[in-house]
């Protein structure tokens, strides 16, 4: 990628009162790419979004945005950066449009037709003349997306955004940053515990435990290309005749009355072949990719809190 | 630098869109009224001058216009952090120097309208009921420098004192309000500054020390000199001498306010 990274975090640092929350963190967003960041609670991902917006001081290495350091040049940093940190709280004696109107304020940048822009775009344009605290929590994390997207932020940061959303709102979220990062370019930060959630909406995601960057891995990489190993699922007549048939190609074992084997691509369409040949049926084949949860505990060691 | 009269406006918006503002203007507006109407129910006369009924009305309701000011200023920055409004706030395009000035500029506004509404009404409804009475040589004491001058120029500096001891007490207040991040805390302490300082000034003038002359509570009310005496008998003050020791506690005060508010990390 030839563009400039949308944000690089170089060995972040945050030490209170003598104990380190967050050990040297390096890493780079780049434009239109959707970065998860992931750890259990307590790991340091909302302390590390508080530094990067500029909420907290570093004690040691620096963020820059847009290429410009949150420590010595916050105002060009932040105008470049769109957040929700933690829940989106607005002010609830006003409207949902006057909460926008003294955001847009802030940033010159935002028009009139542009807040109109957004609020239809988080589709509460039935709502936004009610006060805020006639809303419910779904609706506020709308307001609060509306507010961090208002002034096409080169770099979104979201602190775990699905929190409140329905399922319907998830999935409707999870599309709108696609189409985000897609279409706008624009770089995409999600914080969140919820691994599942991670996999669907991540193109890249960092494993963050007790403040250390313990892993970062592609999640969209093109993995079945490689002779990187799978598990197949056969859906066989007589499972426990075919696993003696496949005895020494892969590593095979019955599940659930059908049969499994961990095996790279190739090997995957010979054990069919094979079990064709041998006049046994064959009705159907899934394959199974890790899932992100299962990297996440092999890589935390089935630690959960941090 | 972009336009900082929007964030002063923001602030506005933040003070005048709660209808707690407007019961406090309304108070404001309607209590000198009521004052002087049961002044005349009680004494069923209505020969009362009207400058001494404007400057008596003054004096009770500057202590109302304090109480509500120093309300929105504990507010406005502790009440930001106790909703968590803050982290939206500061993740702006704005140094924190320049929002915790717009919150200053919009309190020290909203004592302003106030202060202009109570003169307002007070001079209004006075002048109304009782007519406006040529001879005020009644109501400036015979001692004030401005004794044989025009009554305007008397209740003119009257409103200017009373907005310099308001000053203060917003600066107290809006310092107690960033510090501890409790509204309650800045609002008990500074109505406490409000109604213990001439206690205090009582108890200080027992004494010929030198530095008590210093302390904050024995110059903050400076109407003492436009009455031709000085707060602390026994000593050597005069206007300009307390003006001075009111600057320099202003500029400790909002330092304080500005140095914890522009350092401290948001983690709440």
């Amino acid at each position: 990628m030839s563009q400039a990274p949308a944000a690089i975090l170089q060995d972040v640092t945050k030490k209170i009162g003598g104990r380190t929350i967050i050990d040297r963190v390096s890493l780079e967003i780049s434009p239109g790419e959707v970065f998860g960041f992931l750890g259990p609670n307590g790991s340091g991902k909302t302390t590390t979004i508080r530094m990067m917006v500029g909420l907290m001081a570093l004690t040691a290495g620096d963020i820059t945005i847009g290429g410009h350091s949150v420590k010595t040049s916050y105002a060009a940093s932040a105008a470049q950066v769109g957040a929700i940190v933690e829940n989106p709280e607005m002010y609830k004696y006003l409207t949902g449009y006057q909460n926008l109107v003294h955001y847009a304020r802030m940033n010159p940048s935002v028009t009139k037709e542009r807040i109109d822009e957004v609020v239809k775009l988080v589709g509460l344009d039935g709502r936004i003349h009610d006060k805020v605290k006639k809303y419910s929590l779904g609706m506020r994390q709308r307001l609060g997306v509306a507010q961090a997207v208002m002034h096409r932020p080169k770099l979104l940061i979201l602190d775990e955004p699905t929190n409140g959303l329905d399922p319907a709102g998830i999935r409707e979220l999870r599309d709108y940053l696609r189409r985000l990062s897609r279409e706008e370019g624009t770089a995409v930060f999600v914080s969140s515990h919820l691994l599942s959630e991670m996999e669907l909406m991540c193109d890249r995601v960092a494993i963050l435990q007790k403040g250390k960057l313990i892993d970062i891995r592609s999640i969209r990489g093109p993995a079945n290309k490689t002779g990187e190993e799978q598990i197949a699922v056969f859906d066989v007549d007589h499972p426990e005749n075919a696993l003696g048939v496949l005895e020494g190609r892969g590593d095979g074992k019955l599940e659930d009355g059908s049969l499994v084997i961990t095996a790279t691509r190739e090997q995957i369409a010979d054990a069919n072949r094979i079990l064709v040949e041998a006049g046994f049926k064959v009705y159907g084949i899934r394959t199974r990719t890790k899932s992100l949860e299962d990297q996440f505990l092999e890589v935390t060691g089935g630690e959960t809190i941090g | 630098m972009a336009n900082f009269w929007n964030l002063v406006q923001n602030e506005n918006m933040k003070i005048y869109r709660r209808i707690r503002a407007w019961i406090m203007l309304g108070f404001v507006a309607l209590a000198p009224i009521a004052i002087s109407i049961i002044y005349i129910i009680a004494s069923g006369e209505f020969d009362a001058n009207n400058w001494e009924m404007m400057t008596l009305e003054t004096t009770i309701l500057y202590q109302l216009i304090t109480i509500f000011t120093v309300v929105k200023a504990a507010d406005s920055v502790a009440g930001e952090f106790s909703t968590g409004t803050i982290k939206l706030l500061l993740i702006r395009p704005w140094s924190r120097s320049m929002i915790l000035l717009s919150k200053f500029v919009a309190l020290l506004l909203f004592a302003v309208v106030q202060m202009v509404l109570l003169f307002v009404v007070t001079w209004g409804i006075n002048a109304l009921l009782f007519g406006v009475n040529s001879d005020a040589s009644g109501i400036i004491p015979s001692g004030s420098p401005l004794a044989g001058h025009s009554v305007w120029g008397y209740v003119g500096l009257m409103y200017l004192y009373l907005f310099i001891a308001q000053l203060m007490i917003i600066a107290v207040a809006f310092m107690l309000s960033s510090a501890f991040r409790s509204g309650g805390l800045a609002i008990g302490l500074s109505i406490f500054v409000l109604f213990s300082g001439s206690i205090i000034t009582g108890l200080l003038s027992l004494t010929d020390k030198a530095w008590v002359k210093y302390v904050l509570f024995a110059n903050i009310d400076v109407t003492s000199y436009l009455n031709g005496s000085t707060p602390l008998p026994n000593q050597d003050m005069t206007l300009g001498f307390s003006l001075a020791v009111l600057a320099g506690y202003f500029i400790v005060l909002n330092l304080i306010s500005w140095l914890v508010f522009v350092k401290r990390d948001v983690a709440a």
